[in-house]
């Protein structure tokens, strides 16, 4: 059970002011989490520093007692999935195509799927409702489409923790849902640790465990039952619900 | 036998040219466009082979002055190696730029601005070099399969073949990079370093090709799209192939055409590349659909 520890941990871009300062926080499998604050307080800079694509300035982050620092990209691929706002099209790419690239870290140097692997991809799309579209190209995606087949990637590499970067932006109110009951599926039924950042703090709050509120320059988990007392809460936006 | 000679000499060494500087080019342009995650770049289209050529007339400028090319092989490799290190570190520049710029039509124009610049200064090398040189110069600028020789294939061919089969150790990487940097480093691929080698690869490749037969337009850009057009899969493997293929029947069937066209004249391959590239790459920027 993967378990990650953050301590005294620094994060930010090299040449710029930290923008998060002195971090210490814990989250467990089966957490179902919900990242929020404002623009450009550091959402993305968290999630980012999580999965290791961006180096801390100082502290740790620890995965079941290892530095995330201390393991290979392959070894790091198999624990940490990330689903980014970046758009991904062109060059022939389908649906199920980007859904098997979530297997790359379990195939040969060739990028062979054996029946094994195509299974586990076949899986991923089916739980994440996109099988009538896989054969589609990732251009004539819909947006909800384009998202759930970004989460069956990262479905499909098979990891306890997934980090979700402001996957219900763009999406329609039912699609939004529709995310965040498969998000809580996976959270409650196969035990993972998700952390998705949104700015819909109804939807955190009606789907999510836990919230991570981020401002200042650092982070205050808190339980969502007690959200409604919580004084940052009602600063960042949450007073208005 | 005047027939051996003429098969043996001048058809021998051209056909094998045109086989080995098309595959090169369509690989190179391939690897250009996954990298830069554009399926209009390539090496022409990016100002690559102008830096390159601009190498090869300033290091055959130096190698008349210091007297390098008493040796063949010394010399040849000389100018190889000038071409394949003026085609890096144009990439590299044109990388530099492309992390500022995000349109695909911003990038081609910064490559068409980098080719004139080179171009420019290879003029004025030409302005002070001497009359047989200049007119060496001129029409190898203009791209040609005719100047190599069986001698020079000895350095053309087994490099190409080299850097085309390395190419086997990157299937991964060049398959996770049409996901972009973040998700590739996520698949646990190593972007920078696979980015570094892959860049290499394609400045060999198209170094190489430069170095032989001049600056040849249109193919890099061209025959990848035509790949995709082709066969509608994501797999990289298969389009490294592909391209390698239809390049190389592309550049033969270019040739072939400029050598029977008008009788007793060969006209300049560069034409007829432009032709079939030039349209093509017009079209797709028209349709602007992502192949």
């Amino acid at each position: 059970m993967e378990h990650i520890v953050i301590k005294n941990a620094t994060l930010g871009y090299q040449k710029s002011e930290p923008v998060l300062h002195d971090l210490n926080l814990e989250f467990y499998p089966g957490d179902f989490i919900g990242i929020v604050g404002l623009n450009g307080t550091g959402k993305s800079t968290l999630l980012k520093s999580l999965c290791g694509l961006l180096p801390l300035i100082s502290g740790s982050i620890n995965l079941d007692g290892i530095s995330i620092e201390a393991f290979s990209l392959q070894a790091l691929a198999k624990k940490i999935s990330v689903v980014l706002t970046e758009k991904i099209n062109g060059f022939n790419l389908t649906a199920f195509d980007v859904v098997a690239s979530g297997q790359m870290p379990y195939t040969d140097a060739f990028n062979r799927l054996s029946k094994q692997h195509i299974s586990i991809v076949e899986s991923a799309i089916y739980q994440c409702g996109i099988k009538g579209h896989s054969h589609k190209l990732m251009s004539a995606l819909s947006d909800g489409l384009f998202q759930k087949t970004i989460i069956a990637k990262a479905l499909a590499q098979q990891t306890q923790v997934m980090l979700l970067d402001e996957p219900s932006a763009f999406l329609d109110y039912a699609s939004k849902h529709d995310l965040f009951l498969l998000l809580k599926k996976l959270a409650d039924r196969d035990e993972k640790c998700i952390l998705v950042s949104s700015h819909d703090l109804d939807l955190l709050l009606k789907y999510c465990y836990k919230l991570l509120i981020i401002a200042n320059g650092s982070a205050e988990l808190i339980s969502v039952k007690d959200a409604a007392e919580n004084a940052l809460f009602k600063k960042i936006g949450g007073g208005f619900i | 036998m005047a027939g051996d000679f003429i098969f043996s000499q001048i058809r021998f060494p051209k056909t094998i040219t045109a086989i080995i500087a098309g595959a090169t080019l369509a690989v190179s342009g391939l690897i250009l466009q996954v990298i830069f995650r554009n399926p209009l770049a390539g090496p022409y289209v990016l100002g690559i082979s102008s830096g390159a050529s601009l190498a090869v007339a300033l290091s055959t400028l130096a190698g008349n002055t210091f007297h390098l090319f008493s040796d063949f092989f010394v010399g040849k490799s000389f100018i190889v190696i000038s071409a394949i290190v003026g085609g890096f570190l144009l990439t590299l520049l044109i990388l530099l730029v492309s992390k500022r710029v995000n349109s695909n039509i911003v990038l081609l124009l910064i490559g068409l601005m980098f080719s004139q610049i080179c171009g420019a200064l290879q003029m004025a090398l030409e302005y002070f070099s001497d009359p047989n040189s200049l007119k060496s110069f001129v029409i190898w600028g203009m791209g040609s399969l005719a100047n190599t020789t069986n001698k020079d294939l000895l350095i053309f061919a087994p490099t190409a073949i080299f850097c085309l089969g390395a190419l086997v150790l990157f299937v991964k990487p060049l398959n996770a990079l049409l996901l972009g940097q973040n998700y590739a480093h996520n698949l646990g691929v190593d972007f920078n370093k696979n980015r570094f080698y892959l860049i290499l690869i394609s400045s060999v490749l198209t170094g190489l090709t430069t170095a032989f037969c001049g600056p040849i337009a249109f193919v890099g850009i061209a025959v990848p799209i035509l790949s995709r057009m082709i066969f509608s899969s994501s797999k990289q493997q298969l389009h490294v192939l592909s391209s390698l293929l239809i390049g190389s029947i592309i550049l033969l069937f270019s040739d072939a055409f400029c050598n029977s066209l008008i009788k007793n004249v060969s006209l300049p391959i560069n034409m007829i590349t432009t032709f079939i590239g030039a349209p093509l790459v017009i079209y797709l920027m028209f349709k602007n659909k992502q192949w």
